[in-house]
C-alpha cells in the first residue's frame, strides 16, 4: 500500500509534466495546425533556461525561475519570428519538416552550450519529504501536481473567460474569418507560440529536478507527449491533460510491476492500439460540421 | 462612402475582375446581383482585404485601402458577413458576436448596447446564446454572421449571399432583417444570386458578368430591365 502511494504520486507528478507538453503541443497544432515535432526540445530548453539562471549564473529562485520563464517566452517568440513566420506560407508539412530541422539544432546547440554532462536542477522543496500511511513522498512531486493542476484551472480560464483566450479559439477554427472580424491574428498566433513555449518552460523547470538535465531528454518527451495527446485525442485539451497523466502512471507503475526495461511498452501499446480501435482518442472531437 | 474605382483582381495569371467600377454612398443599400463565378464574392473579399489588388483601387471615405490590412479595414468600419457564414464552431452564439467587438472594444470594455441591438434584431441568438456556432441551423448560423458583423460597430456592411443555402421562408426573414437594418441608416452592399430578394431590399444595383460590370441603375429599373429578367428573374 505504501509502495502503490508513492508510486501513484510520482507517476502523476511525471505524468503532470507529460501533459504540460502535451498542451503545449495540442495548442499549437489546434492554432496553426502544425505538429510541432520540436515540442521534447521545448521542454529541455526549459530544464536548461534553469541550469543556465539557478545553476550557472547562481540566482536565487524566484528570480531564476522567472528569468528562466521569460527566456522561454522570449524563444517561443522568436521561434514564431525565425520559424513559423518565414515558412508560414508553405504546405503544412515543410512547416512540420521545419520543426524536426529546428529540434535537432537546438539540441546540438544546447549540447554545445552545455556540455554532453548531465547537471542537476535544484528544486526549491529539495530533499523534503512527506509521510502519508507510512508512505514517503517527495514533496517536489506534490508540488509539481499542484502546481499542473493550477495551471490548468488558469488555462481554462484564459481560453473561457477571457477575450484573449476567445480570440485565440476564433483564430484556430477559422484563421481567414478571424481576419474579416479585425482580429490581429498575427499577434494571437505570436502569442499562441510564446504560451506554448512557456508552458514547455515550466514542464522543464518541473522535470528538472525528477531526471537529470541532459540534453538528450527531449526526445522521450516528445514521444511520450505525442502518445499522451492520441489516446487523449488530438486536438483535445482534456484528452492531452487525461493522456499525460497516463502515460505518466504507465511509466511508473510499469517499471515497478512489471520491468524497468519494459516501462514504456504500456504507454506506447495504449498509443498503436488506440490509432487502430479509436483513432480520434478518448475525448474525441468537439466541433461537427453540419452538413 | 465606398467607391471602387477600375478594380482588377486575378488569381494568378487568371483575371477574376476586369476593371470593375461601382460605387455606394452613405445611407444606400446597393445590390450586386450576378451568377455562379461571376466575381461577386471576389470583390467583397477584396474590399475587406482578402485579395491583393491587382489594379486600380478601393477607397472608404475618400482613402485609399490600398495598403491596409483585413484589421486596419474594419477598425475603419468595414464589416462583413461572408459567404457559407463562417460561425466559429467551437464557440458559443455569445462568444460569436463578443470576438467582432476586438476592433474598437478596449481591454474590460462593454459591449452590452451592441449585444443588446443584435439579440433585439435576431431575438433567437438570445435563445441559443450558449450553444456552440456549430449546432445551429443554416438559418439561425446566417443571423448569427450578421449579428457578428453588425458587432463590429461597422459604417458599410458587406453581406455575402445571406440566401444561400436556406428554404425560401427563412431567405425571405433574414432579408425582412436586413431592411431593418438598413433602417436604421446603416450603409448596405448586399452580394446575391437570389435577385428578387436582393433588388427588393436594394436602392441601386449592379450586375457582374464575368468580372465586368454590365447594367447599373436604381433597383426598381433594374427590376424592370428585360435582360435582367430573361437572365436573373426567369420571366
Amino acid at each position: 500500500m505504501a509502495d502503490l502511494i508513492q508510486l501513484l504520486t510520482n507517476g502523476l507528478a511525471l505524468g503532470s509534466v507529460y501533459a504540460l507538453a502535451a498542451i503545449g503541443f495540442v495548442i499549437v497544432y489546434s492554432a496553426t495546425g502544425v505538429v510541432n515535432f520540436a515540442a521534447g526540445q521545448f521542454v529541455m530548453l526549459g530544464t536548461f533556461a534553469g541550469v543556465a539562471t539557478l545553476v550557472n549564473a547562481g540566482w536565487p529562485l524566484p528570480v531564476g525561475y522567472a528569468g528562466a520563464l521569460a527566456l522561454m517566452a522570449l524563444f517561443g517568440l522568436l521561434f514564431y519570428a525565425v520559424v513559423y513566420l518565414p515558412l508560414g506560407r508553405s504546405p503544412v508539412v515543410t512547416i512540420i519538416i521545419g520543426t524536426v530541422a529546428i529540434g535537432i539544432t537546438l539540441q546540438n546547440a544546447a549540447l554545445l552550450t552545455f556540455g554532453s554532462w548531465p547537471f542537476r536542477l535544484p528544486s526549491p522543496v529539495e530533499g523534503m519529504m512527506l509521510e502519508v500511511a507510512g508512505a514517503v513522498i517527495p514533496v517536489h512531486a506534490v508540488a509539481v501536481v499542484v502546481a499542473t493542476a493550477v495551471l490548468i484551472g488558469l488555462m481554462w480560464l484564459l481560453l473561457n473567460r477571457t477575450a484573449l483566450g476567445i480570440a485565440m479559439r476564433a483564430v484556430a477554427q477559422d484563421a481567414k474569418t478571424a481576419r474579416l472580424m479585425g482580429l490581429r491574428v498575427n499577434a494571437l498566433l505570436a502569442f499562441t507560440w510564446v504560451l506554448a513555449a512557456v508552458l514547455a518552460g515550466i514542464a522543464g523547470l518541473m522535470l528538472g529536478p525528477m531526471w537529470f538535465a541532459d540534453v538528450n531528454m527531449g526526445d522521450p518527451i516528445a514521444l511520450k507527449a505525442f502518445a499522451a495527446t492520441i489516446i487523449g485525442g488530438f486536438g483535445s485539451l482534456p484528452g492531452a491533460i487525461a493522456g499525460g497523466l497516463f502515460v505518466g502512471l504507465a511509466e511508473v507503475l510499469g517499471a515497478s510491476y512489471v520491468s524497468s526495461a519494459y516501462k514504456d511498452l504500456i504507454a506506447f501499446g495504449a498509443m498503436i492500439l488506440f490509432l487502430l480501435l479509436r483513432p480520434q482518442g478518448v475525448f474525441g472531437e468537439r466541433i461537427q460540421d453540419r452538413g | 462612402m465606398l467607391a471602387v474605382e477600375d478594380l482588377t483582381v486575378a488569381y494568378g495569371d487568371i483575371a477574376a475582375l476586369h476593371g470593375v467600377s461601382l460605387e455606394v454612398r452613405q445611407g444606400e443599400t446597393v445590390a450586386l446581383i450576378g451568377a455562379n463565378g461571376a466575381g461577386k464574392t471576389t470583390l467583397l473579399q477584396t474590399i475587406s482585404g482578402l485579395n491583393a489588388i491587382r489594379g486600380g483601387d478601393i477607397r472608404f471615405a475618400g482613402n485609399s485601402l490600398k495598403r491596409l490590412s483585413c484589421e486596419r479595414r474594419v477598425r475603419l468600419g468595414i464589416a462583413q458577413a461572408p459567404e457559407g457564414r463562417r460561425i466559429f464552431p467551437g464557440l458559443t452564439v455569445e462568444e460569436n458576436l463578443v470576438v467582432a467587438t476586438a476592433a474598437w472594444r478596449r481591454p474590460g470594455g462593454s459591449y452590452a448596447d451592441e449585444l443588446a441591438f443584435a439579440f433585439d434584431l435576431f431575438p433567437r441568438l438570445k435563445e441559443r446564446r450558449r450553444q456552440l456556432g456549430w449546432s445551429l441551423s443554416g438559418g439561425e448560423q446566417q443571423m448569427l454572421a450578421i449579428g457578428r458583423a453588425l458587432m463590429a460597430r461597422p459604417k458599410l456592411l458587406l453581406l455575402d449571399e445571406p440566401s444561400l443555402g436556406l428554404a425560401p421562408r427563412l431567405a425571405e426573414e433574414v432579408y425582412e432583417r436586413v431592411g431593418r437594418i438598413r433602417e436604421s441608416g446603416l450603409t448596405i452592399l448586399v452580394v446575391e444570386q437570389n435577385t428578387v430578394l436582393a433588388l427588393a431590399v436594394a436602392d441601386r444595383g449592379y450586375v457582374l458578368e464575368t468580372g465586368r460590370v454590365v447594367l447599373a441603375g436604381p433597383a426598381a429599373e433594374l427590376k424592370a430591365n428585360p435582360r435582367v429578367r430573361e437572365a436573373y428573374l426567369g420571366r
